[in-house]
């Protein structure tokens, strides 16, 4: 699916934020959209949270930065993080070039899942929520 | 009010706009690492037609400008340019210029883009007395700059004259494309360069403004020149350790703890501040203005506390990312006795204490990039 020039995968959960989960067996994947990459434009730098953090849904867990913008990113749902890309360390561009992809950010543990994806959109309402914020 | 520069047109077609100092200009065209490298290897060109243009002309120019400003105006020779500050009554720094000496009784003073109209005013209410003649030509006057190691190369296929002759800092007319310019061998990326000023390009009617930029984006073609934003920019002068007024340097910053004091010639007679930085030199000087560098990982940002052990010792005035160290870098003011080049600091970013190093200015390898590096 797409909305103007941004691509919204279909079965992935999505956030205001921008943040996107996938269901992995019992664990969430997560990492921001195509449109927050395109808004950033280049990214240069990511700040990964540690794993084994406890974490509330909406929580900060780190930063998505370009040379002059840092936009944070946030806990689509409750948990406990198990797993980092490291490699954004090394290769934070692969948010741009890949972000459903290998520009994954965390591996969560979820521990209320069921109550929380309820107030994720799926790729349809994420869909309409871009083009709502891009005719503004 | 939103202010455009004679060349908006072309910049709302190929790059992302950003509002500065209430101009849109161009943050990015292709994208601000790329720009970045293309300056540092080859050549970049910039619109800098948002920055302030005022001749000062007339007997009285040279002892009028050596009043308002702290470099010495007297030592400057015709078709030569020097980097300066206007400072207030309190030794607070008003802007920093570039002056250029077109001839005996002919001045370009080139002001920050924030600063047009306070320098204006500054100047005018401080004249009196003097034989001279303000003429603000911001409006009229469109400002290119072209810079990195292959400028001159650039440069030089615009014109008749031969480019080898000007050194650092040297400024002349010269005709281009039929439009008389001001050509001078400076710029705010630490690398070799020229800006010049299309003296008849109107915001009304740009044509000879844009006739010259894009006969600079031809002869750059083999060296890969691209058309450069301000992000680019604001990252390339801050490797060079350069200060940008209204972060780096400000009505509440004197010279001293900013280390422009090479700039502030007291031996040269009376002159606006003068008094007041003399009373702060005395007094001792409390912060100075530091290069740091990233030890950790982090991007240190504009308004980051820096710390020792715990205790907040200063402000990030300013921060960013830097493509060729690719590490983050910063400028800001520490209380002097933690300002030595080699001192360990922390950043605060993100609620985090990240280690940074004080480090001397500029922050590349001069052996390797800026106006100085081993060809």
């Amino acid at each position: 699916m797409k909305a103007e020039e941004y691509d919204i995968p279909e079965g992935l959960y999505y956030t205001r934020d921008h943040e996107w989960l996938r269901l992995d067996g019992e664990n969430c994947v997560i990492g921001v959209t195509d449109y927050a990459q395109k808004t950033l434009h280049e990214v240069v730098f990511v700040d990964l949270p540690e794993r084994g953090r406890k974490i509330s849904k909406a929580e900060s867990l780190g930063t998505v930065e370009s040379v002059k913008a840092v936009s944070d990113y946030f806990a689509p749902v409750s948990g406990e993080i198990i797993e980092v890309n490291d490699i954004l360390s090394s290769k934070p561009d692969l948010i741009n070039k890949s972000p459903y992809g290998e520009g994954w950010i965390a591996i969560i543990k979820p521990s209320d899942l069921e109550a929380e994806l309820k107030d994720l959109m799926n790729s349809r309402g994420y869909s309409q929520y871009l083009k709502s914020l891009i005719e503004k | 009010m939103t202010y455009r520069t004679q060349l908006f047109h072309y910049h709302e077609k190929a790059s992302h706009l950003t509002d500065f100092a209430g101009f849109q200009m161009p943050l990015w065209y292709e994208s601000i690492v790329s720009e970045c490298l293309a300056v540092r290897n080859g050549v970049g060109v910039f619109d800098i037609s948002h920055m302030g243009r005022i001749f000062v002309t007339g007997p009285d120019a040279e002892k009028f400008l050596n009043y308002l400003t702290t470099n010495n105006v007297e030592a400057l020779k015709p078709n030569h340019a020097q980097y300066t500050l206007v400072c207030n009554w309190e030794g607070g720094i008003k802007d920093d210029l570039v002056i250029m000496k077109l001839d005996g009784h002919e001045y370009l003073v080139i002001c920050n883009a924030g600063n047009r109209q306070k320098d204006l005013s500054w100047l005018q209410t401080n004249s009196e007395g003097y034989n001279v003649n303000l003429r603000e030509v911001s409006d009229e006057v469109a400002m290119i700059s072209i810079q990195g190691p292959k400028a001159a190369h650039t440069v030089q296929r615009l014109l008749e004259d031969d480019l080898s002759n000007m050194v650092r800092f040297d400024c002349k007319y010269v005709e281009i494309a039929g439009s008389k310019c001001v050509l001078s061998r400076t710029g705010y990326t630490g690398e070799d360069g020229f800006e010049v000023c299309v003296l008849d390009a109107s915001i009304s009617n740009p044509a000879n403004a844009l006739k010259i930029w894009n006969m600079i984006l031809k002869a750059g073609e083999e060296f890969g020149l691209k058309p450069c934003g301000l992000g680019a920019r604001d990252v390339l002068r801050l490797e060079a350790g350069m200060c940008l007024y209204g972060n780096d340097i400000t009505e509440s910053t004197d010279p001293l703890e900013a280390r422009l004091e090479f700039v502030v010639k007291f031996e040269k007679g009376g002159f606006i501040g003068k008094d007041a930085i003399l009373k702060r030199k005395e007094a001792g000087i409390k912060r100075r203005r530091v290069g740091l560098r990233m030890v950790g990982r982090g991007i240190p940002r504009e308004k980051n506390r820096i710390l020792k052990n715990g205790e907040v010792i200063g402000t990030v005035t300013s921060g960013t990312y830097s493509p060729i160290l690719n590490v983050g870098i910063a400028m800001g003011y520490v209380t002097a006795e933690y300002s030595d080049v080699g001192e360990k600091v922390d950043i605060e970013i993100h609620g985090k204490s990240i280690e940074a190093e004080v480090v001397s200015f500029p922050f590349y390898d001069t052996k390797l990039y800026g106006l100085k590096r081993l060809q």
